[in-house]
């Protein structure tokens, strides 16, 4: 315990360029550090706001690990200290693209992160289909857990992917615009479920998102990138009250809301010269 | 008038009503044709037998030619050959979807039976195989595989990276993302590709036992077109269609049972 606690996810001067050496050339990071340390019996919730190609989703493949953009062109990527080799269970991710398997039911795209892990969490078919069954409750899913996912809406496929991520219980969460293509009655109601479900699992959490009502709702800190190359322009941690507890309409017509989506809009301008958010 | 109105649709009764008038000026054009006595035809028996004629020549096809001796031989063949094309197809196909270097190991192979005409395979096996069994064998294995490896490796390039890579994130291992992800999702597509090849392949044993048979339907018509009768060759036609078709059917019920998600698409 006298040690310093060693960060969730730390990134030391991380640098990514795509197609490095021609003439396509792509730097999407550059110089980006940070280091997020764990919040003990709580995680952290950090959302991301950026331009458009800034290296946002970079970043969080970079956590991920997956093959093709890990690992970083310069620097380093730590997850608990150790450099990120590639993917696994420990960080669960949500696409923007609706990613249920489509040749599962509802409740085995829910067990089928279980059943991957077999051998090594030793939980027996029907323990799997008990710890689906509380995460399917969870997002509200109960009704549809024999239906495949074209039988599903969009958020409803979403609610999905949420569930068959915190069976595993990943402490570490990736979400890359999931509300994005969803209409924005669902999208209230995903944010809300999120708010509920993200105190109880206790995980960090890196939010893309190119809403600043979503970043200021869900967030306990903001950070805001700049155009590739990306890297934190602004951080935002004060003045980002917690909403906890109350639905996003309900949060959204409060005062220090639009006090704090008016704050980081300004901020957003100053780092990024008037661009908006996408 | 909604007939041409774009994609506006047609009742049932009146769609089938409409698939039926160019089958019976078809039948009608025979009979016109044919009518009449021998001598007094527009053409002559020798050139096209009445439609009457060919339905009563189905006994001696029946009795004499051994019809039914003969579907079960070239269907046994095409599901012989199918079987051990499929065997190097799949797994074939699957590794190089999954495995660049497979791939690129394969691809410039594969890509030049491509282009090869499927009827030069029947002198080329005669010529490695002989003219029994084995040739017919593996003159539809290759046939098959020709036909079957860009369809498995494409059924699988079809599979959303999105897919991967959530299964990567969910702890899979390489071999749990190739059975299960990759290999899981695009079954479908793989088992319709089966399907097709099967009806193509069904096709290609005809040119087969037309070449070089004992036995079989090309046999049958070849016979028949040498030393007739003709009426056999209508015959043989119609029994091919229908037994293609038969098959087809019973494909369409298995895909629907292994795939419930697909069909309510």
């Amino acid at each position: 315990m006298s040690q310093t606690p060693v960060p969730v996810v730390e990134f030391r001067g991380v640098e990514k360029t795509f197609a490095a050496g021609t003439a396509r050339a792509f730097t999407a990071l550059a110089g980006l550090t940070f280091a997020i340390e764990d919040l003990p019996g709580r995680g952290e919730f950090v959302a991301v706001l950026g331009p458009s190609g800034c290296g946002k989703s970079t970043m969080l493949n970079l956590i991920a690990g997956f093959e093709g953009i890990a690992p970083p062109t310069a620097g380093e990527v730590l997850v608990r200290g150790v450099p990120v080799s590639g993917p696994g269970r420990d960080r669960g991710m949500i696409f923007q693209r609706y990613s249920s398997f489509p040749h599962l039911t509802v409740l085995d795209n829910v067990t089928f992160g279980l059943e991957l892990n077999g051998r090594e969490l030793g939980h027996s078919a029907a323990e799997r289909r008990e710890l689906a069954r509380h995460w399917l409750a969870r997002v509200g899913l109960t009704p549809h857990e024999q239906k495949y996912p074209h039988q599903l809406s969009g958020g409803q496929q979403q609610r999905v992917a949420i569930a068959r991520s915190l069976v595993l219980k990943p402490r570490i969460i990736l979400m890359d615009e999931p509300f994005s293509a969803l209409d924005e009655p669902t999208r209230l109601e995903m944010q809300e479920l999120i708010l509920e479900l993200w105190r109880e699992v206790e995980a960090t959490v890196f939010l893309v998102t190119h809403s600043i009502a979503e970043a200021v709702y869900l967030g306990d800190r903001i950070w805001i990138f700049t155009h590739a190359p990306g890297r934190i322009g602004r951080e935002l941690r004060d003045g980002i009250p917690s909403f906890t507890g109350r639905p996003p309409l309900e949060a959204q017509a409060t005062r220090e809301f639009q006090s704090a989506v008016e704050s980081v809009t300004g901020v957003f301008q100053q780092v990024n010269g008037g661009a908006v958010p996408s | 008038m909604s007939w041409w109105k774009i994609r506006w649709p047609v009742a049932r009764p009146i769609a089938l009503a409409l698939g039926l008038v160019p089958i019976l000026l078809l039948l009608g054009l025979w009979f016109a044709l044919t009518h009449g006595a021998a001598e007094e035809r527009v053409l002559s028996p020798v050139i096209l037998p009445s439609p009457a004629e060919v339905v009563s020549s189905f006994p001696s096809l029946w009795w004499e030619r051994a019809l039914s001796r003969s579907v079960i031989t070239s269907f046994l063949r095409v599901l012989v050959g199918f079987a051990v094309g499929a065997a190097v197809a799949l797994p074939l196909g699957i590794f190089m979807a999954s495995f660049e270097s497979i791939r690129a190991s394969f691809a410039p192979l594969a890509t030049a039976f491509g282009y090869l005409p499927i009827p030069t395979l029947v002198p080329l096996t005669l010529s490695l195989f002989g003219t029994g069994e084995l040739q017919k064998v593996m003159f539809l294995a290759i046939a098959f595989v020709v036909y079957l490896l860009p369809l498995v490796v494409k059924a699988i390039d079809d599979v959303d990276s999105v897919y991967l890579r959530t299964a990567f994130t969910l702890g899979a291992t390489t071999g749990q993302a190739v059975r299960r992800v990759l290999v899981a999702i695009a079954w479908p597509d793989i088992f319709q590709a089966l399907r097709n090849g099967f009806g193509v392949g069904w096709g290609y044993i005809l040119l087969a036992e037309m070449v070089a048979a004992e036995s079989g339907l090309g046999n049958i018509i070849i016979t028949s077109q040498r030393r007739g009768p003709r009426e056999h060759i209508y015959l043989v036609l119609v029994v091919i269609t229908l037994v293609a078709f038969l098959t087809d059917r019973l494909w369409a019920f298995v895909g629907s049972r292994l795939f419930p998600y697909r069909e309510a698409k």
